[in-house]
């Protein structure tokens, strides 16, 4: 098992080099050019665009510039935002926990709710519950989040007046404590209901039609042979063996919690990641994309190694040693 | 009286609209401490027959009709309460692909104190571990096992396994639904003449399904050829399998090498299974039979008794008619 798990984070550095490599890379060779964006004009100054260029290292070659950013990654300096002309740790710290907020709560809601009622769907199987949710999960499986959020928002946000349209806070009407608390709960409402909604089919699918592969097992009918009553069969035996495909979505959507809302964080003006990722992406800002991908290779290669040893945990089938 | 009788038992697999006559009028008998085989080629309702002497098919699969009288009660007329008394204690199954007989996730020990705790729940734990060893013992398995997942075992300690689990309140009535099929020749034998000694010793019944008729004229008494959900002929192995009357169990003889016969007499028989959703009006092997007459194709040749419990159901077979 130690073995397993060393293995493991040697792939897991490796893995996080090489996707760096690659994005480090390509956001270079992509057109656009951030000195530009910084000096902001049609036709900017050639001394201004010089002096920026060296002051950004833009000048050297690409693997150069790989080497000095890979130096002081390690020494723990991630860069300075061009945009933000703020350290890029700092700017991602705060970007990150509103995502963690909004991401995490609407997957947990997600995959209860889905595996629940996949679950129940699946002991009704055929049954008119059934039918409707799974009808339910095709339609919304292909809704697309920011559709959904927009039209969330006009019903419940534009029309009813239920709940704010967008942002994290009022800006208006600034509270603290127990208020602030209430405020953004009150702000969360309606991303992280768009986001259950879009994420809920995935679960339930699985949890559904996992369940019902269990049970048409043999050894289901062993049990039912002896005479075992149908609740402890499903309750002991069904379950258990039924929820291992879920833990492996959830591992792997785990891995994409910090960059997975982009649209609907977008939508609402949520103050996380995904809005970073895309204002840096369109104003090529090359240190703090590297930054935020880093991030993100960093947490896919780390929620792999622990859904892993989830596995070897519940499924025993499932060894690391050899 | 018989252990097990059947009286006409109808099963049908309702698929959409379609109906599937898998078992069609079986009428049999199984006394105690016999040992009965039912061959027949795949499809020809062995294992529906099972299942459903079992209990086992849901309502919402298959409707089975006739009668199933154990000790002469009528099982199908139980509910799922009085049924799940009877279930394990009085009549056990070792299943047809053992290396699933058992949840993947769960220790083989683990379970069958579960299973010993569905009759037993008051039971201590040295109590029930106690009596799974005495079984493994019985089955030639280590005490190892206890701790061990299914997939840690080979097809033939799964076998064993699944042996010693029908085992755990010693049954009178044990169905073996292909039970060694799946094993290799060596490893069928072992566990076969394992079971004869426990069938003698436990005082069991048994009923053992099979497409082999090798492992039915080794270890059964009587036998039952089933062909296309209808019972062709039945009787004592020393006849049936000897000096078989009907034309179908002929055929299934020949298609089986003998171990000193000669090379030449291996043959099949042509054709296949008709379709189950279609009741015929004659007999169901009239296609395939060699000897079909007009008759065979108009009329259902009824079961009529040849010799001691030897019935045939052939218009061509001689002897009284007992329909």
């Amino acid at each position: 098992m130690r073995r397993y798990i060393l293995k493991r984070l040697l792939t897991g550095i490796l893995m996080v080099v090489i996707s760096v490599a690659l994005n480090f890379t390509l956001i270079r060779l992509a057109p656009g050019d951030p000195v530009k964006m910084i000096a902001g004009l049609d036709d900017p100054n050639p001394e201004q665009v010089r002096v920026l260029t060296e002051k950004y290292g833009l000048d050297k070659s690409i693997p150069e510039q790989f080497v000095i950013y890979i130096k002081d990654v390690l020494h723990g300096d991630f860069g300075y935002s061009y945009v933000n002309e703020r350290p890029v740790l700092e700017v991602i710290g705060e970007k990150v926990v509103p995502t963690l907020m909004l991401s995490l709560t609407a997957m947990v809601l997600a995959v209860v709710l889905g595996t629940l009622i996949g679950v129940y769907a699946a002991r009704k199987n055929g049954g008119p519950f059934d039918t409707i949710m799974c009808n339910m999960s095709y339609l919304f499986d292909s809704t697309p989040s920011f559709w959904l959020g927009l039209i969330l928002m006009l019903v419940f946000a534009s029309t009813l007046k239920w709940v704010p349209t967008s942002g994290m806070v009022n800006l208006r009407a600034p509270a603290t404590g127990i208020g602030h608390v209430l405020d953004v709960m009150h702000h969360l409402i309606l991303p992280v209901s768009t986001l259950v909604i879009v994420q809920f089919p995935y679960y339930f699918r699985i949890a559904r039609s996992s369940v019902l592969q269990v049970m048409s097992e043999d050894f289901i009918t062993t049990f039912r042979a002896t005479g075992m009553k149908e609740k402890r069969i499903f309750n002991k035996y069904v379950m258990r063996n039924a929820i291992i495909p879920t833990i492996t979505v959830v591992g792997n959507s785990l891995a994409f919690l910090i960059s997975g809302t982009v649209y609907v964080e977008t939508v609402f003006s949520w103050p996380g990641m995904g809005r970073l990722l895309y204002s840096s992406i369109s104003k090529r800002d090359y240190p703090m994309l590297s930054g935020i991908y880093l991030i993100i290779a960093l947490s896919v290669a780390v929620m792999m190694i622990i859904v892993d040893l989830v596995y070897s945990v519940i499924d025993p089938r499932i060894k690391y040693d050899e | 009286m018989a252990l097990l009788e059947l009286k006409n038992m109808n099963i049908t697999y309702k698929v959409g609209k379609k109906r599937v006559f898998a078992v069609q009028d079986a009428c049999m008998e199984i006394e105690e401490q016999d040992a009965v085989g039912i061959v027949g080629e795949s499809g020809s309702g062995k294992s529906t027959l099972a299942m459903g002497v079992l209990r086992l098919l849901s309502p919402r699969i298959a409707d089975i009709d006739g009668e199933v009288l154990y000790n002469g009660q009528d099982f199908l007329k139980l509910n799922e309460d009085e049924l799940s008394k009877l279930r394990w204690k009085e009549i056990s199954v070792v299943f047809q692909k053992s290396m699933n007989a058992l949840s993947p996730v769960h220790k083989v020990g683990a379970q069958m104190e579960d299973v010993y705790r569905i009759h037993f729940p008051k039971a201590s734990s040295e109590e029930v571990k106690k009596k799974i060893y005495d079984l493994f013992q019985i089955v030639n398995l280590s005490d190892r096992v206890y701790e061990l997942y299914p997939h840690e075992l080979s097809g033939g300690m799964m076998q064993r396994v699944s042996i010693a689990l029908s085992l755990l309140f010693s049954p009178k009535l044990l169905v073996l639904d292909e039970a060694t099929t799946a094993l290799d020749v060596v490893t069928q034998g072992q566990i076969l003449s394992e079971i004869m000694a426990l069938q003698d010793k436990m005082k069991l019944t048994r009923m053992m399904i099979t497409h082999d008729v090798s492992v039915v004229s080794s270890t059964c008494n009587k036998v039952v050829v089933m062909y296309a959900g209808r019972m062709m002929e039945q009787g004592y192995v020393t006849d049936v399998l000897v000096h078989p009357k009907h034309p179908y169990t002929q055929g299934l003889l020949r298609s089986f090498p003998s171990f000193t016969g000669a090379k030449s007499d291996l043959r099949g028989i042509p054709g296949s299974l008709p379709d189950l959703s279609i009741k015929p009006t004659g007999c169901v092997f009239a296609d395939r039979c060699p000897h079909a007459t007009d008759q065979c194709r108009s009329k259902l040749p009824e079961m009529r008794t040849v010799g001691n419990k030897w019935q045939v159901a052939c218009h061509l077979a001689e002897g009284e008619n007992n329909g």
